[in-house]
């Protein structure tokens, strides 16, 4: 069980310094005041079964498995509910404890049905775990008695209910009253008769229901899109990050047989605090279809020809140092995406600027104007810091659903003051005066919004962060690596180009003659005819790619790419957290990974000191050419210079 | 001396006009005995439904990992097998199992047994994968099918049918192919496997058929 902080991860210093000593099985352990007997225990290995204690829950103490002996108490009490005091004595393991423990467990598997071996729960189960370890070994209570009740329960098209196997611990009811506000769960019928059921029994709506089946303890709510996939010993996991917006939530990516069968949460309190969205955590089938480009090949005059890495690296310098020579870098337009890595995206943009002489380069269509760090000074977990939190219009929270569990956590626990409001909002219509500390999101096409905001908002003592929402899951890191038209890496200034949608036009006018675009079909798709008119004018079109489209039909050079979970890289969240990516799934193609290819490339248009090409080279390399990705490592955030703030 | 030479080639003597305990394998086979852990079996109910209910328990317990099990869910009109899941793919890796029999041990349902077929040579490598067609009990005369049960072990359909001796697909060609949800069993002349497949003939059967 992680450990449980009652006191706000985010905040600092604060109740350091109060310690109490408590002893837990003859052991004595120093711990923060208004910590809890289970928490203390654990800091010191010791475990107790818990159903109804969640580490991000608060305490009801209802399902009565952590029962010890406290002191000189008369009844055991509840460790997950029981707050230390100095010199309190705990014992956990004694005859009368382990007694209790298994009468908890025999009631609790009295009407339990013994399906584990079609439970998906089955291997990862609190109640198999606990039955082992502290259960009695036979029931007294003969099988043909249980009573029934409802199996496979639809609630809604992601969750199913098994009535059967619920034990009853309420983490699902106060799941949706604690964590996300809403209520759709519910216990109806009393005594014996306790059932979980949807309210009125209409379906379940909420966009956080996939993280139902991973605080219950059993295998009562389970996923539909999970449903008899895999057991837990058939799955390898990789430690991932969602690849569904720029949150930058922790995931789990559990894999079979070549094929992703589910994204399980991994507990991050700096970003997603273990809960996800459903459409990051069931985005998982998209990863596991779709034809794939295997082989490089070179398109020339109506034929296709397969053909080797090398051969189709050279080729593609080949055609675009004709380009160059004959038109110059100006008639190259560079397109990346926000779904590559830095690393990636970092190379991209030094071949674009140094080799091809080209400014053309951008990873998405809009006109952003100018980016700055400023722009997501705010830390995610820091919005529980602020006094107030400005929310200019809906998008910040639909593109990154988990920012509103955020929120609302904020709201509850904190009692920070949570504005939702238009985006061009006044700043004066507000009324928000001398705060300490205020955080402005927005969405990336509203920064301009935002920036008006924080600039009216910010006045003596009043501290302005702003948080603004990417789109894509590496849309911050693009921006950092400098893939935009009119800045270079680490923001800085350089000659200017033309962004996507610029550069579409262009090369539908003919200005532009040659493209190069990795993993770019996604952009180029949200074009529309726009896209088709440019693939169908331009000639020379070097496109890496993972899957067949309307790029890789179009490309006179396509090299195959990889998928985002075939790749060893860095992402960059909203906020600036550098996270660390690596393979969960082979790769499909033989291919070397695109941080090689554009070596490859750039090593044939002849340029020198580009290495190998290794993702850990390359990091190594940016890290040196961006400051603030220096410090940034695995997981901690880029340290950017506020302006007008020494660092 | 001389009389322990006589002695000693009264032994051979004896043996030599005794009758010879070797059998002609494999015209002439003996009966398995009723615990011979064999050649897999999955079971079905006396209603045709299979026992197996994919719980990959057997798999768990493998201590050479040769079984894959795939699981899914029952169409409740119309089950595979009693309760909410089945296994759709069950496959046995015959080059790895060393035969042990722990997997008829974990199995709750007793749906899988070793039987008393021990032959495996084979020319094909993908063969020796036996997938859940090869597996399973015939069915609806699946009681004729077991044949003998003194004569033939524990066992059930284990007579070398025409049908039996396709082999399905292996997971890897069924992977590059991107098609072991819908893929049938390639047939000989058909998937790469040559159109005379060399097989093992039970000589049993042509007298029993």
């Amino acid at each position: 069980m992680a450990n449980k902080t009652t006191t706000p991860s985010s905040s600092e210093g604060l109740a350091e310094a109060e310690k109490v000593t408590v002893t837990i099985d003859g052991r004595e352990v120093a711990v923060p005041r208004g910590s809890l007997v289970v928490d203390a225990a654990s800091s010191l290995g010791i475990h107790i079964p818990i159903y109804c204690a969640h580490p991000k829950l608060d305490p009801v103490a209802v399902c009565r498995m952590c029962l010890v002996r406290v002191g000189k108490m008369p009844r055991l009490q509840p460790a997950c509910a029981t707050v230390v005091s100095d010199g309190m004595v705990v014992t956990t393991q004694s005859p009368e404890v382990a007694k209790v423990r298994e009468g908890m467990l025999e009631f609790l598997l009295l009407n339990h049905p013994l399906d584990c071996p079609v439970c998906d729960r089955g291997g990862e189960c609190d109640l198999q775990d606990f039955a082992v370890r502290y259960g009695p070994q036979t029931s007294r209570f003969p099988i043909t008695q249980k009573s029934h009740a409802a199996k496979a329960v639809v609630l809604s098209d992601k969750i199913e209910l098994d009535q059967e196997r619920c034990i009853l611990c309420w983490r699902c009811t106060r799941y949706y009253d604690e964590i996300t506000g809403e209520k759709e769960l519910v216990l109806v019928r009393r005594g014996i008769d306790t059932v979980i059921d949807s309210f009125n029994g209409e379906p379940l709506t909420s966009d956080f229901q996939g993280n139902l089946p991973e605080v219950c303890p059993v295998g009562a709510l389970t996923h539909r899109q999970y449903r008899f996939q895999a057991r837990p010993w058939d799955l390898q996991r990789t430690k991932g990050i969602c690849p569904e917006c720029s949150y930058g939530c922790n995931i789990n990516i559990d894999a079979r047989d070549f094929e992703i069968k589910r994204f399980a949460s991994r507990d991050n309190p700096q970003v997603e605090d273990m809960w996800l969205c459903d459409r990051g955590r069931y985005s998982v089938e998209k990863w596991s279809h779709g034809s794939r480009v295997r082989h490089p090949l070179i398109r020339a005059g109506g034929e296709v020809r397969e053909v080797g890495v090398d051969e189709a690296v050279a080729e593609a310098a080949r055609q675009l140092g004709e380009v160059l020579r004959l038109h110059g870098g100006g008639a190259i337009g560079v397109i990346g995406s926000p779904m590559l890595t830095n690393e990636e995206l970092w190379l991209l943009q030094r071949l674009a600027r140094e080799t091809l002489d080209c400014h053309n380069c951008d990873h998405q269509l809009d006109e952003l104007g100018n980016v700055s760090a400023d722009e997501h000074s705010l830390g995610i977990a820091e919005i529980e810091d602020c006094e107030t939190v400005v929310v200019l219009g809906a998008e910040p929270e639909a593109n990154t659903p988990v920012l509103t569990l955020r929120l609302h956590k904020a709201q509850l626990r904190r009692g920070v003051e949570v504005r939702r409001v238009e985006h061009d909002a006044s700043p004066a219509s507000l009324g928000i005066k001398g705060k300490r500390l205020v955080g402005v999101i927005a969405d990336e096409v509203h920064r301009a919004y935002a920036a008006d905001m924080a600039d009216a908002l910010a006045s003596g003592n009043t501290l302005v962060k702003r948080l603004t929402v990417t789109r894509g899951v590496n849309g911050r890191g693009a921006k950092d690596m400098g893939m935009l038209p009119t800045q270079g890496p680490g923001y800085s200034r350089v000659t200017g180009g033309k962004d996507g949608r610029q550069i579409l036009h262009a090369a539908s006018a003919g200005a532009i003659k040659a493209l190069l675009l990795v993993g770019a079909e996604t952009v180029l798709r949200g074009a529309g005819i726009l896209a088709e008119k440019a693939l169908a004018k331009v000639d020379v079109i070097i496109a890496i790619e993972p899957r067949a489209g309307i790029v890789a039909n179009a490309a006179s050079v396509v090299i195959p790419g990889h998928t985002y979970f075939e790749k060893r890289g860095s992402v960059t969240n909203v906020e600036g957290r550098v996270q660390r990516v690596s393979p969960a799934l082979p790769p499909a193609t033989a291919a070397p990974q695109e941080t090689r290819v554009l070596a490859m490339l750039a090593a044939a248009l002849g340029a020198t000191g580009w290495g190998t090409g290794d993702p850990f080279e390359v990091n190594t390399m940016l890290s040196q050419a961006i400051d603030a990705y220096r410090g940034a490592g695995n997981g901690g955030r880029a340290l950017w210079k506020r302006q007008g703030e020494p660092r | 001396m001389f009389k322990e030479i006589i002695k000693g080639m009264a032994i051979t003597l004896r043996y030599g006009l005794s009758r010879p305990i070797t059998v002609q394998w494999p015209e002439e086979q003996k009966p398995a005995t009723p615990r011979h852990r064999g050649r897999h079996i999955l079971h079905r109910y006396y209603n045709g439904l299979e026992k197996c209910i994919g719980c990959e328990l057997c798999a768990a317990a493998c201590p050479v990992g040769c079984i894959y099990v795939g699981p899914a869910e029952n169409d409740p009109l119309n089950p595979v097998s009693p309760g909410e899941r089945y296994a759709k793919r069950y496959e046995i890796n015959l080059m790895r199992c060393i035969f042990c029999g722990y997997c008829a041990s974990a199995c709750p349902t007793e749906a899988i047994t070793l039987g008393p077929q021990c032959d495996f040579a084979n020319y094909r490598r993908e063969r020796t994968v036996l997938t859940k067609q090869e597996l399973l009990e015939a069915w609806p005369k699946f009681e004729r099918s077991r044949g003998d049960m003194n004569q033939r072990g524990a066992g059930a359909d284990q007579r070398s049918t025409g049908k039996s001796l396709n082999p399905g697909p292996s997971p890897r060609l069924a992977w590059e192919a991107q098609a072991d949800e819908t893929h049938e069993a390639p047939l000989p002349g058909h998937g790469g496997i040559p159109v005379n497949v060399p097989g093992v003939i039970d000589p049993s059967e042509e007298s029993r058929a």
